[in-house]
């Protein structure tokens, strides 16, 4: 039923591989987009992935660093797949424990894993189990719970009407359960708490519920009587509470009442949580010796370990403006990557979790591709034709300005720049366009560039169709041999579905070179549906089935946020594009490259 | 009336002497009455942490000193791979490497130097970390190419090429560069020659747009190395390190069982 099962390290070397009977594909594409998708976007939360028609599950072993993967087809439902995967990597360490505790690939190397027998094991008893199981058949009549109740127990007492309408009701059960009665009697006896009620009157279940609500609240007003706590039966649900997808999540997290006790402990200094640590296990292991033990020597990391350190991290990222839900994602993915790892002498859990938090942080900002956007506009000049870049956000963020600092960094590099006001809607855009562009043509003379304005401005006006505009600046661009074209859209808020079409249909029919997207750094949690519901929005109203998402971010308003710098996280782990710009301010200098290691720096200084 | 100074200066230093001469001779006095074996004892120990200090300041300092040689390279070019064969010479599996590895190898010459071979992830987010950790320790460097899907990624080799090159600690340490033209095994393959030229042209390119590039938003600027000789179109002759193009594959004309053609390759790491 597996298509395909493979063992490899961290380091890239494939230590045992499986193929199921009749595949012929090689499993090395789907693995590598597995990794490349899932493990270096940080996205390790939840261990699976569907490529294709594969689906994908894993799971990482970090004292060993090796990755265990498994895959099957999508369509199949294996429920067995998961404990599986736990049992093979269990088996495989301790019967590879030699092999696999050398430091240093060449162990990897030169053993050879014969894992089939044990494989071919582990599969069958796996599968024997799922079917024994077998599919759960339907609870006959008698044995479900609503054979055991009375048909008193379910009339309410509220007004007589009520109760007539539930007589209707109960009628037609009554002649199903007619034959149920005979049963109940005898069971009657042997009934669990909540048909116990059985036996008493309406005020005594009235009574009963009402001292459990009391206890419930511990001490609130006494419920008046004429508010009858509900019936043992439910009554039909009247609204149900929306959830909103991107919304918070349920109130259980806003909870703090337990891990305020967790929270006081972890407070505490580092020293402080090794040496309670130690002393916990002293009290077990006994002697003074187990406490040192703790502190000195290698210790494998676990979950519990780990969750007060990442509770803390994850309210610190909250804190630097890092959205809510992304924070825990990441924070999550810590935990798996360092689960079972080995920790070195005299480090602190703290210590190490922090270090893996920085890198995965510095690894998420890294750009996934070449960001070289001059080396790009000359290849662009030398096909002869125009490098067009596409500007779209919400209202407010900065899309004209950044778009004129951008076309005087190009001018300064000696580019000629043709800006296309496809912004048809806000009062003002075209003039704003207009005086950048005779500024910008001030500080660079057309007598410098062969008697030709280095900037030109492509506009027609207001109300027009913005798609159309774009084109016809292009081709005039390629005519008139310019080698960028900047397009200026409106702004539009991400819910707005009919600028939204049109904002996809300008990028479909127009395929820039390179869609922008302008996002401030002053935005939290929001930036997370901005980019959701932008890309969405072109993908679905792209015709083409490779649609032009959004490739790259401008993040501005940099400097108005001193540390606080978890916008750029935000954005570069939902889209998992690169941050190609930054704004710094609001004169034409102000426009500068992304430092990685300095925005993680910020982000986790305390 | 020349004297009187001379007078002066005696009385001077033989006023500063008068200060210590108490405590010398207290001092002397105490070394005296201790036992002389007891004072060897002493000497001898003092020297033996002296010189032990000595010992791992040079250690330490001998650690950083160059002795791996790096496999670096884009995603997909058959770093891991070439790993594999340089060291047992066997083929495995791979996929895309997460984290480095390293292990020591043995070079093919009759001194029979050893040194560690560090295999460094290709992908684009992992590969600045990995530099960054490994470039110090570097006395080679092998940029492993992909000479079949070269035409199409030349502007990322180069990239990354510039980046290696431009680094600070790389133009201080001036590693001796090989690049191997991998998967010369595969019809399509450009040969080292073309790809040095095509490199050449494209980091004159780079050299220009890359110093044209934004700096960082704390200010700080990118490598402000510049690259070869000014003025003039860039030559990997030019730089200070030694640089040498060679063809290599590593997964071997003769399919999977097959030796490698890594004979070239051995032979360069031979003479490092």
């Amino acid at each position: 039923m597996l298509d395909f099962f493979t063992i490899f390290s961290k380091g890239g070397i494939v230590l045992w591989c499986f193929q199921g009977t009749g595949v012929t594909e090689s499993f090395t594409g789907p693995v590598n987009a597995l990794i490349r998708s899932v493990i270096l976007q940080e996205r390790s939360g939840n261990n699976s992935y569907s490529h294709d028609a594969l689906s994908l599950k894993y799971k990482l072993d970090n004292e060993f660093e090796l990755v265990f993967v498994v895959g099957f087809q999508k369509i199949l439902t294996l429920t067995y797949v998961d404990k599986f995967i736990d049992d093979v990597q269990l088996h495989f360490r301790d019967r590879y424990k030699n092999e696999l505790e050398q430091k240093g690939a060449l162990a990897l190397l030169n053993s050879h894993f014969a894992f089939e027998d044990d494989f071919k094991m582990l599969l069958r008893e796996a599968e024997e189990s799922s079917k024994a199981r077998g599919p759960t058949s339907m609870r006959s009549f008698n044995a479900s719970l609503k054979s055991q109740k009375t048909v008193k127990s379910m009339i309410e007492t509220k007004g007589g009407d009520k109760g007539k309408e539930q007589g209707g009701k109960k009628n037609k059960n009554a002649k199903k359960e007619g034959k149920g009665e005979k049963a109940k009697a005898p069971t009657s006896a042997q009934k669990t708490e909540e048909n116990g009620n059985q036996g008493l009157t309406q005020e005594e279940i009235i009574q009963k519920k009402r001292e459990e609500f009391i206890r419930k609240r511990m001490g609130a007003p006494v419920e008046k009587p004429s508010k009858s706590p509900k019936p043992v039966k439910e009554k039909p649900k009247g609204k149900e509470k929306r959830v909103w997808t991107l919304g918070g999540s349920s109130t259980k997290e806003l909870d703090y009442s337990q891990s305020n006790g967790n929270g006081a402990h972890a407070a505490g200094d580092q020293g402080l949580d090794r040496g309670r640590g130690g002393g916990r296990r002293c009290c077990r292991e006994g002697g003074m010796f187990g406490m040192l033990k703790g502190l000195v020597g290698s210790k494998s990391l676990s979950q519990e370990d780990m969750e007060p350190v990442l509770d803390k991290m994850r309210d610190h990222l909250i804190a630097k403006n890092v959205a809510a839900e992304i924070a825990s994602q990441l924070c999550d993915s810590v935990a798996k990557k360092l689960e079972g790892k080995v920790m070195g002498t005299f480090t602190t859990v703290a210590s190490t979790v922090k270090g893996a938090l920085q890198d995965s942080l510095v690894q998420i900002l890294q750009p996934k591709r070449r960001v070289d956007i001059l080396r790009d506009v000359l290849e662009a000049r030398s096909q002869r034709r125009p490098f067009v870049i596409t500007f779209c956000g919400v209202n407010g963020v900065g899309k004209s300005t950044n778009l004129a600092k951008i076309s005087f960094w190009l001018i300064e590099n000696g580019f000629t720049v043709l800006i296309a006001a496809c912004d048809t809607f806000r009062a003002g855009a075209v003039e704003q366009l207009r005086t950048h562009q005779r500024r910008l043509n001030s500080l660079h003379p057309p007598q410098d560039h062969g008697g030709r304005p280095i900037v030109q401005l492509y506009e027609k006006g207001y109300g027009k169709d913005a798609a159309g505009i774009a084109m016809e600046a292009i081709a005039y661009a390629r005519n008139q041999a310019f080698d960028v074209v900047l397009v200026d859209t409106a702004g539009r808020m991400q819910d707005n579905t009919p600028l939204m079409t049109a904002l996809a249909k300008l990028i479909a029919v127009n395929m820039p070179d390179l869609v922008l997207f302008v996002g401030e750094a002053l935005v939290g949690n929001e930036a997370v549906d901005q980019l959701v519901k932008f890309n969405q929005a072109l993908a679905d109203h792209s015709m083409s089935d490779k649609p032009r998402l959004i490739d790259g971010i401008v993040l501005t308003k940099f400097d108005t946020i001193d540390d606080k710098v978890g916008a750029a996280i935000s954005m570069t782990y939902i889209t998992g594009q690169p941050i190609v710009f930054v704004g710094t301010g609001q004169t034409y200098n102000d426009l500068r490259s992304l430092n990685a290691r300095a925005v993680v720096g910020a982000l986790m200084k305390a | 009336m020349a004297t009187e100074p001379g007078i002066n200066m005696e009385a001077k230093i033989d006023a500063r002497e008068n200060p210590f001469e108490p405590y010398l001779d207290a001092l002397k006095k105490v070394l005296e009455d201790q036992d002389p074996i007891f004072m060897i004892g002493i000497v001898v120990s003092l020297a033996v942490v002296v010189i032990t200090v000595v010992f791992l300041k040079y250690l330490l300092s001998r650690k950083t000193v160059q002795s791996a040689v790096l496999l670096v390279g884009l995603c997909d070019s058959g770093k891991t791979l070439l790993f594999s064969r340089l060291l047992s010479g066997k083929f495995k599996k791979t996929q895309t490497s997460i984290t480095d590895s390293s292990a020591p190898y043995k070079a093919k010459n009759e001194r029979g130097s050893s040194w560690i071979l560090i295999d460094l992830p290709g992908h684009d987010s992992l590969r600045p970390q990995y530099v960054e950790k490994f470039k110090s320790a570097a006395r080679a460097m092998v940029f492993v190419v992909d000479s079949a899907i070269f035409q199409k990624e030349v502007r990322d080799v180069a990239e990354f090429l510039y980046f290696l090159l431009t680094d600070s600690v790389v133009s201080r340490n001036v590693p001796s560069l090989i690049v191997a033209c991998n998967k010369q095994d595969i019809t399509m393959a450009k040969s080292a020659k073309l790809i040095r030229q095509q490199l050449e042209k494209e980091m004159n390119t780079l050299r220009v747009t890359r110093s044209a590039a934004l700096s960082a938003q704390d200010g700080s600027a990118g490598a402000s190395v510049h690259l070869g000789k000014k003025g003039k179109d860039f030559e990997f002759s030019q730089l200070p390190m030694k640089v040498e193009f060679l063809e290599c594959s590593a997964r071997g004309s003769k399919g999977e069982d097959g030796e490698a053609d890594i004979a070239s390759l051995e032979k360069s790491l031979a003479l490092l």
